[in-house]
C-alpha cells in the first residue's frame, strides 16, 4: 500500500475537526492532528472555549481513538497581535470587527501552514463548513452552516492544499458520522457560537482590559437622531452594534435601531429601521480568490452578515483593494468592519472589509458639535 | 520506519526489570500497612526501613534523616515552605533561589514570597551557572532559605552546591538542594556537603512516577504539608507506598553502581553528537556550553527554527526530545531557563533539549546526529523564504 500525502489538521476539540480528521484518517491519509493554543484561559473564563484545557484534552483523546499523533501549537503571541489586537483597535475605531476572518486569514492558513510545512505536510485540513472544488472556494453544502463568510481573506495559493472534509456534509450528517466512527466524546457536543477568546460574550470586558476602562470607546457619549438632535446618552459606543434594538430608549412611533457610530464624537445615531438599509456598499483590504479577478460591471452575489441571504449587486468601482458594489435591493444593517464575500453561484471570489454604505434615502445627516 | 528514539530520560525514565521485580511483591503477598503490629505489618515494616536504611546508604546520610515523598515536586515543596514557615516566626524574611530552578522550586518560593517572605534571585551567567557573587550579596542572615538545583534540568549544568550550602550554613539559613537530575550524575554526600536538604525523584533513575525521597538534616525543622498520622515521624503524614519505597531504594543502588561507567559513556555520546551538530550548523548553540555540565542533557538552539516544528518534526521522524518546559496542556513556550541565560528571544524559542539515558546507543547517536541536523537545516530554509 502506498502511504497517501500527510495532512496536518486543526482540531479545536469540537465534532466537526474531530469528523475532518477521522474522515481523513478512512480515506488513507497520513493524518497529523493539531490544536492551536491561542489564547491564555484567564481564571474566570468558563472551561469551555476552544483553547480551554478541557478543549485540547478532547482532541488529544480523539486523536489517540483514531490514531494518529497530536501536538498543541502555542500561537498565543501571533494570534494576540493578528487577532485579538486588531478586535480591540477595530472596537475603538467605532467598528464592529470579525477576528474570526483574521484567524482564518493570519493564524489557520497562515500560521498553521507554515507548522504544515515543517513537518513535510503537503495538506491542511480543518473542519470548516465550505469546500474546495478544483482550488477555488465554495459555499458548503450545508447553507445554513456555510462558513465562507469567515474564509474569504485567506492566500489563493493555500486553496489547492486545503482540504475541507465536512464541507460536503450538513451538521446534522457531521454528528451522525461522529456517533458512527466512535468519536461519542464529541458527538453531541454543544455549538459554540462565541468568538473563542469572549467565551462569555462580554467583549467590553476585554475592551476595558486593553484599553482603560476610561476609554473614549467606553465612555459616555450622546445618542443622536440623523437629523442632529440629542435624545440621550449612552454608555460607550463599543458597546453598540449597527442593527442594534436592545439598550435603546422608547418612546417612538416605530422601533429604533443603531444605524451609525461616529467615535471621533463618540455618538451613537439611532433611527427607524428603513435608515438601516443600505443600497451600496464600499468595502477595502481586498483578498481575491480567483484569477482573473472581477471586473467593474460585473455582476455578483453578495453577503453582508453571516447567514444573511445572498444579495444580487454590481460592480461599480474597483480601486487598488478598495471595491464598491450597488446593491439591486437594498439591505439592512450593513456594519463598517465586517466581511463583504462576493460569490458567483457557489464559489467565492472575494471578499473585503465594510468600510461604510450608502443609504438607501437620503437622511439629513447634522451631527452635533460637543462642547469642549 | 527506524525504530524509534528516546532521547527524553530527563523527564522519565523505564522503569528497571529488576526493580519491578523488587516490587512485586509488595503489591501482592506482602501487602500490609506498616503500621500495622500484625505480621502483615512487620513485614511491610520491615521492607519500608530496609528501603530507608538503603536510600540513605546512597546519600551518605543517617536512616532517620530519609523521608519518602511522591517524588520532587513534593519534596521541593516540602523543603522550602516547610523550611520556611519554620523560620519565619525567628525572623529571617528572605528566601532566595536561581532563576534556572525547576518550577516546583519557583512556585514554592513564590508561594513563600506570598507569605511573606522577601524573594531574592540569584544571578546567573552566560553557561547557566549560578554566580558566588551574587550569592554572596544575598544569602545573609536574614535568609531562611536558599534552594539551588545541583543539576539543571534543561541545560545540564552543575551548580556549586558545596559553596553554596558552606555560604547558607555560614550565615544560619537553611540550604536546600533540588537533586533530581543529579542524582546518579554527579557525586552526593550528606557527610562531605552541609546542604540541610534533598530531594530526589525515582521515575529519573528508573523506579515509578510517584515515588521520591528527601533527606532532612538531624536538628533541621520542618514544618509538614499535610496532617494526619504519625508516619514519617510526623514529616510525611499518610500510609507510606512500600512497594514504591523498594522500587526507589533498588534503582538508586543500581544507578550508584553503574554511575562511573554510565556517566563515562553518556559523555562521550553527548559530546560525539555535540560535535556532528556543530559540524553541520556550525552557529548552532549549545547551552551550558564552557561550564561543568552533567553528561546525559544537550540543550540546542538552532537559529532561525522554532522548538514546536522541531519537535513535531523530530516525533515524525521516530525521535522522542522535549522543548521547554511544557505545560499542562502540551504547548511549548520559551523556557525560562533558557530565557535567563540572556540569548535573544529567537534563540530561546528555537531550543530542543535532548537528554540520554539507559535506551541510548551508539547507533541511537548516529542516527540523531544525522536526522537532527538535517532537519534544521530544512526547518531553517522554509524559515528563510
Amino acid at each position: 500500500m502506498t502511504k497517501k500525502a500527510r495532512v496536518l489538521v486543526a482540531m479545536s476539540g469540537g465534532v466537526d475537526s474531530s469528523v475532518a480528521a477521522a474522515m481523513l484518517v478512512r480515506e488513507g491519509y497520513d493524518v497529523v492532528g493539531a490544536t492551536m493554543k491561542l489564547y491564555r484561559d484567564g481564571a474566570e473564563v468558563p472551561d469551555k472555549p476552544c483553547c480551554s484545557l478541557d478543549s485540547v484534552n478532547d482532541a488529544r483523546r480523539i486523536c489517540e481513538r483514531i490514531g494518529i499523533p497530536h501536538y498543541v501549537l502555542n500561537l498565543e503571541s501571533a494570534f494576540g497581535h493578528d487577532v485579538v489586537d486588531d478586535f480591540v483597535s477595530e472596537y475603538a475605531r467605532g467598528r464592529t470587527p470579525i477576528p474570526c476572518v483574521r484567524c482564518n486569514t493570519f493564524t489557520k492558513f497562515r500560521d498553521l501552514v507554515t507548522k504544515a510545512d515543517a513537518i513535510d505536510a503537503q495538506f491542511v485540513a480543518t473542519g470548516h463548513y465550505a469546500r474546495i472544488i478544483d482550488g477555488a472556494l465554495h459555499r458548503g453544502a450545508d447553507d445554513r452552516k456555510d462558513q465562507t463568510y469567515y474564509l474569504w481573506g485567506i492566500d489563493r495559493g493555500v486553496l489547492p492544499r486545503t482540504l475541507l472534509p465536512v464541507g460536503e456534509m450538513t451538521k446534522a450528517e457531521t454528528r451522525a458520522l461522529a456517533t458512527e466512527l466512535g468519536l461519542t466524546l464529541v458527538a453531541n457536543k454543544p455549538e459554540s457560537m462565541d468568538i473563542c477568546f469572549v467565551p462569555d460574550g462580554n467583549y467590553a470586558k476585554i475592551l476595558s482590559e486593553k484599553l482603560g476602562a476610561d476609554a473614549p470607546s467606553l465612555s459616555p457619549g450622546p445618542l443622536v437622531t440623523s437629523d442632529g438632535r440629542v435624545v440621550g446618552m449612552h454608555d460607550g459606543f463599543a458597546r453598540y452594534t449597527i442593527g442594534q434594538r436592545r439598550g435603546l430608549p422608547g418612546g417612538y412611533d416605530e422601533p429604533m435601531f443603531v444605524i451609525a457610530i461616529h467615535a471621533d464624537e463618540r455618538a451613537v445615531v439611532i433611527g427607524p429601521r428603513e435608515e438601516l438599509l443600505g443600497r451600496g456598499v464600499v468595502a477595502r483590504g481586498i483578498n481575491w480568490l480567483v484569477d482573473p479577478i472581477p471586473a467593474v460591471g460585473d455582476r455578483v452575489g453578495v453577503r453582508v452578515r453571516h447567514r444573511s441571504p445572498i444579495a444580487p449587486a454590481e460592480i461599480i468601482r474597483l480601486d487598488g483593494d478598495e471595491i464598491e458594489l450597488a446593491l439591486d435591493e437594498p439591505v439592512s444593517a450593513i456594519a463598517p468592519g465586517q466581511s463583504l464575500v462576493l460569490f458567483d453561484g457557489t464559489r467565492v471570489l472575494g471578499g473585503g472589509f465594510i468600510e461604510s454604505s450608502r443609504p438607501a434615502r437620503t437622511v439629513r445627516a447634522h451631527l452635533p458639535v460637543l462642547a469642549g | 520506519m527506524n525504530a524509534p528514539i528516546y532521547l527524553d530520560h530527563a523527564a522519565t525514565t523505564p522503569v528497571r526489570p529488576e526493580v519491578f521485580e523488587a516490587m512485586r511483591p509488595f503489591l501482592g503477598p506482602r501487602f500490609g500497612n506498616p503500621s500495622s503490629t500484625h505480621r502483615w505489618g512487620r513485614e511491610a515494616r520491615a521492607a519500608l526501613d530496609e528501603a530507608r536504611e538503603r536510600v540513605a546508604r546512597c546519600l551518605g546520610a543517617h536512616p532517620d534523616e530519609i523521608c519518602f515523598t511522591s517524588g520532587g515536586t513534593e519534596g521541593d515543596n516540602l523543603a522550602i515552605l516547610g523550611g520556611w514557615r519554620v523560620l519565619k516566626p525567628l525572623g529571617r524574611t528572605a528566601v532566595v533561589t536561581s532563576p534556572i530552578e525547576h518550577k516546583a522550586v519557583l512556585q514554592s518560593i513564590h508561594q513563600a514570597a506570598h507569605e511573606g517572605a522577601e524573594e531574592r534571585l540569584l544571578a546567573i551567567d552566560a553557561t547557566g551557572t549560578v554566580t558566588m557573587d551574587s550569592a554572596r550579596t544575598m544569602v545573609r542572615t536574614d535568609t531562611a532559605i536558599c534552594a539551588v538545583m545541583w543539576v539543571n534540568n534543561e541545560i545540564g549544568t552543575i551548580q556549586p552546591i558545596a559553596e553554596l550550602a558552606t555560604l547558607a550554613k555560614s550565615v544560619g539559613a537553611i540550604f536546600h538542594t533540588d537533586a533530581v537530575q543529579a542524582f546518579g550524575k554527579v557525586e552526593i554526600d550528606a557527610k562531605k556537603i552541609p546542604f540541610d536538604f534533598l530531594a530526589i525523584s525515582g521515575h529519573k533513575i528508573g523506579a515509578p512516577k510517584g515515588i521520591g525521597a528527601m533527606f532532612i538534616r538531624r536538628g533541621t525543622a520542618l514544618e509538614p504539608l499535610f496532617f494526619g498520622g504519625s508516619q514519617d515521624r510526623g514529616r510525611r503524614p499518610g500510609t507510606e507506598n512500600v512497594a514504591y519505597a523498594v522500587a526507589l531504594a533498588t534503582a538508586a543502588e543500581m544507578t550508584l553502581a553503574e554511575h562511573t561507567l554510565e556517566s563515562a559513556r553518556l559523555t562521550v555520546l553527548r559530546d560525539r553528537l555535540e560535535a556532528a551538530i556543530l559540524a553541520r550548523i556550525p552557529d548552532a548553540v549549545i547551552h551550558g556550553r564552557g561550564a561543568t555540565r552533567a553528561p546525559h542533557v544537550l540543550s540546542v538552539s538552532i537559529p532561525g527554527t522554532d522548538s514546536e516544528s522541531m519537535l513535531m518534526a523530530l516525533d515524525l521522524k521516530g525521535i522522542a526530545c522535549s522543548g521547554g518546559s511544557a505545560c499542562q496542556s502540551g504547548s511549548v513556550s520559551a523556557s525560562h531557563v533558557i530565557s535567563a541565560l540572556g540569548v535573544p528571544a529567537d534563540v530561546a524559542s528555537a531550543t530542543v533539549r535532548m537528554s540520554l539515558g539507559s535506551l541510548t546507543t551508539d547507533a541511537c547517536i548516529d542516527r540523531v546526529a544525522e536526522v537532527f541536523p538535517a532537519l534544521a537545516l530544512k526547518a531553517r530554509g522554509l524559515a528563510a523564504v
